[in-house]
């Protein structure tokens, strides 16, 4: 047993720091904040140059595959910001379904422009008016021909303001889980994606009006397979996720302890209040549920030991734990961390927008108890 | 990262040897709910004559030094031990032993070389078992403000007042406790620690009835005492780390006691629990395929692994001799209010049938009344989960100008 990291995960550590600390400084993240893209250009080409899009990507298709520990160690870091951009919808979950779901000439055509940084893909699964799981995806192609035909919409899609490559779930079969996964132009004619307004973090509409694909978009071939590849992408896709949300959780812990030393009221730093104190003690023990939950889920994963319960078990508890250190935070802070300048907001509006993105707490604690065979 | 602990050929052997000697050497039954007070006396007797066995072999404290008759044994081994003496649903030592555990340990950073040769032995031997007395009617989670007073005569200490909350049943051969060497003296630079003979004059033991005992990890108590010292005289040479650096020395005793030595083992009420809904049916089908009770099963399970994980994290953090900070009440504080929350959670997956002992339509042995009342009382000793709370703020560094660090364990 070694609870530590390894010495290169440390120096990845340090590097994807700094650049975070010098390409990404608060007032830059707030700045971002009401762009419509979260891709940023500047910083998307430095990481692409630290090539972090390809981190697990398999050699063979341009990437670096690192280990899913690695790539955590970098998203930490990046969930410290909170550093927008496509870098877990692209580089991660994007990825590893077309190494899921693809056919090797479909990953031989897309994976490395993936890699490089060229390609940034978005999967669109949710439909409107309905809930999270392979039932929940109604949208239906129309098989014109060799060719499909897309008329609906998709939403809450993470990133596609900045794709340039949709997968989207359709309904292909009348079973619960008869899904297909098409690779779709994002910028074909009658695609249309817009990031919705309010307190979501870069979550979009993608509105399809009558977009024609070829029937060689159909990502593996065959119909109905689709829904089993995204599960197994996910199954490795989450716990990377988890690692951004551990970061934001560490950020907003550090936030709060330094405000409350610094922070005086009554005449005393505010943190000799217990009642400030116990805000502190809340979010830390959300920050290390989270932090530990999810490492033990991704060395489940990088050891190939059974781990699906362990990734639900991860996503569950760190979408509820992101979004209690925020409340938490917001305690300590009162008016001061609802300055949008100061940047506890962000944080904020990314554990709310995170909660629930592919699939929320409650739908992750149902799958790890079926996984635990109860 | 490495979460499981991997062994040798050679560890792999040594997990053979405990598994065999613990099989014929384990007393039957020696889990057994005691049928009454006889046989409650009977079962204790025979884990302290288990006891005696495994420490011979080194075994009831196995990390102990082998200079003072301990085990010796490295990490790996010890959590071989741990696990399959956990098989047999006991604990190291297999009987409430707080005063040997977090007395010895005490002793081994603070005590001299005589003091580690004469309290020590015993200890790991299994020889005698050790109550601590911490808590007064006036000192609680204000253990600073103890009052029983240890008054220098000569060559002994004349010990006066009274500890409350404290032991187990059948009693105890010695006491390790903290008393007021200097009444009056300035706060924190007036308290002493003794290592003494339980079953000296003046001291007289009077049990307590308690909604429960709480348990202080490890082995349950079973039953909770007021002792009093009534000019009971012992000799100097017990006391523990010089007089008036009690509160100095305790910062070991307190560190260990609130959970920075971790716990790799499995959660028992979970598995229990577990069991129970899928062998207990309600309209014709098991619990754990009732919806809600599922859902509030996935509430449960999650806490008791994120209680697990700190628990690993905090035994890493210690036997590879990390830098500490918060991470030992933040331990203990999760486990207390995790147990309180679980008695409401499982009082709603389970119904009333969690509430009574009752051999027909209650849990098996009860196990889960007994959570319902541990659960409450299990928030208090060690250390309230407030004074937990108080601990972590210090070591993170908002609860004191100065950051507070951790207790030195190793």
């Amino acid at each position: 047993m070694d609870l530590a990291l390894t010495e290169s995960q440390e120096m990845l550590r340090a590097s994807a720091r700094t650049f975070v600390e010098r390409e990404a400084p608060t007032h830059t993240l707030v700045a971002l904040q009401k762009q419509e893209s979260s891709l940023v250009p500047d910083l998307w080409r430095k990481a692409v140059d630290a090539g972090w899009p390809g981190i697990l990507v398999p050699p063979a298709y341009g990437g670096s595959e690192s280990t899913l520990t690695d790539a955590a160690v970098l998203f930490e870091e990046l969930g410290r910001g909170p550093v927008p951009g496509p870098f877990f919808s692209s580089g991660v979950l994007g990825a590893l379904t077309i190494l899921e779901a693809g056919s090797e000439a479909q990953r031989k055509a897309i994976l490395p422009a993936v890699a490089r940084g060229e390609a940034v893909l978005a999967v669109a699964i949710m439909d409107p008016s309905t809930s999270w799981g392979p039932q929940a995806v109604t949208l239906r192609p129309q098989r014109v021909g060799d060719r499909y035909r897309l008329d609906g919409i998709k939403l809450f899609v993470s990133d596609a303001t900045a794709a340039t490559h949709l997968i989207v779930a359709a309904r292909t079969g009348d079973g619960p889980a008869d899904v297909s996964l098409l690779l779709v132009d994002a910028r074909a004619p009658g695609v249309r994606a817009r990031r919705l307004p309010g307190f979501l973090s870069w979550q979009d509409e993608v509105r399809f009006d009558g977009v024609e694909v070829p029937a060689s978009a159909l990502l593996g071939g065959r119909d109905n397979q689709g829904w089993a590849a995204l599960e197994r992408a996910l199954g490795r896709a989450l716990p990377v996720l988890c690692s951004y949300m551990v970061g934001g959780c560490q950020a907003v812990y550090e936030m709060s302890v330094k405000h409350s030393q610094q922070r005086v009221q009554f005449g005393v730093p505010i943190g000799r209040f217990q009642r400030v104190q116990d805000h502190v003690i809340r979010l830390v023990n959300h920050l290390d549920a989270a932090r530990w939950t999810t490492a033990e889920a991704l060395w489940k994963l990088d050891t190939e030991r059974t781990a699906t319960d362990a990734v639900h078990l991860a996503k569950a508890v760190t979408s509820e734990s992101y979004m209690e250190a925020c409340n938490a935070a917001h305690e300590v802070h009162a008016g001061q961390g609802s300055l949008m300048e100061y940047g506890l907001v962000a944080h904020t509006q990314m554990s709310r927008t995170l909660f629930a993105h592919l699939g929320d707490p409650r739908w992750h604690k149902r799958r790890m108890a079926d996984a635990l065979a109860w | 990262m490495d979460f499981e602990v991997t062994y040798t050929e050679a560890q792999q052997t040594f997990r053979r040897e405990v598994r065999a000697w613990l099989e014929a050497n384990v007393p039957p039954g020696i889990t057994r709910t005691p049928a009454d007070d006889a046989d409650s006396l009977k079962r204790y007797q025979e884990l302290r004559a288990f006891g005696r066995k495994l420490g011979a072999k080194g075994w009831l404290y196995p990390r102990a030094p082998k200079t003072y008759a301990g085990g010796g044994l490295d990490v790996d081994s010890t959590i071989i031990l741990e696990e399959e003496v956990d098989r047999f649903g006991l604990s190291l030592p297999p009987y409430y032993d707080s005063g040997g555990r977090l007395g010895s340990a005490t002793i081994q950073v603070w005590g001299t070389e005589e003091q580690k040769q004469a309290f020590l032995p015993p200890i790991y031997r299994g020889d005698v078992r050790t109550w601590q007395l911490l808590t007064e009617p006036g000192a609680g989670s204000d253990l600073a403000g103890v009052t029983c007073a240890a008054i220098r005569d000569g060559d002994e200490y004349v010990l006066n007042g009274q500890k409350i909350f404290v032991g187990s049943d059948h009693g105890a051969d010695r006491i390790w406790m903290i008393a007021c060497t200097s009444p009056g003296g300035a706060r924190h630079e007036n308290l002493s620690w003794f290592m003494i003979d339980a079953n000296l004059p003046g001291i007289t033991v009077q049990p307590m009835e308690l909604l429960g005992t709480g348990g202080e990890g490890g082995t349950d108590p079973v039953q909770k005492n007021t002792v009093f010292f009534d000019s009971v005289r012992v000799p100097a040479f017990t006391l523990v780390g010089g007089e008036n650096n009690g509160w100095k020395a305790a910062s070991t005793h307190l560190e260990l006691e609130h959970g920075a030595g971790g716990r790799i083992g499995r959660h028992r009420v979970w598995d229990r629990l577990l069991r129970y809904c899928q062998e207990t049916k309600r309209d014709g089908m098991p619990l754990t395929q009732h919806a809600d009770t599922r859902d509030l099963l996935a509430d449960i399970y999650i806490k008791t692994e994120v209680q697990r994980l700190f628990g690993l994290r905090n035994f890493w953090l210690t036997y590879a001799k990390r830098p500490r900070s918060y991470e030992g009440p933040q331990l203990s504080y999760y486990r207390k209010m995790t147990g309180l929350w679980m008695t409401g959670a499982i009082l709603e997956a389970v119904g009333p049938a969690a509430l009574t002992t009752d051999a027909t339509w209650g849990s098996p042995e009860g196990f889960l009344e007994l959570q319902q009342r541990n659960g409450i009382i299990a928030v208090h000793p060690g250390g309230t989960a407030d004074v937990q709370r108080v601990s972590m703020s210090r070591r993170i560094g908002i609860g004191r100008v100065a950051r507070e660090a951790a207790g030195t364990v190793h």
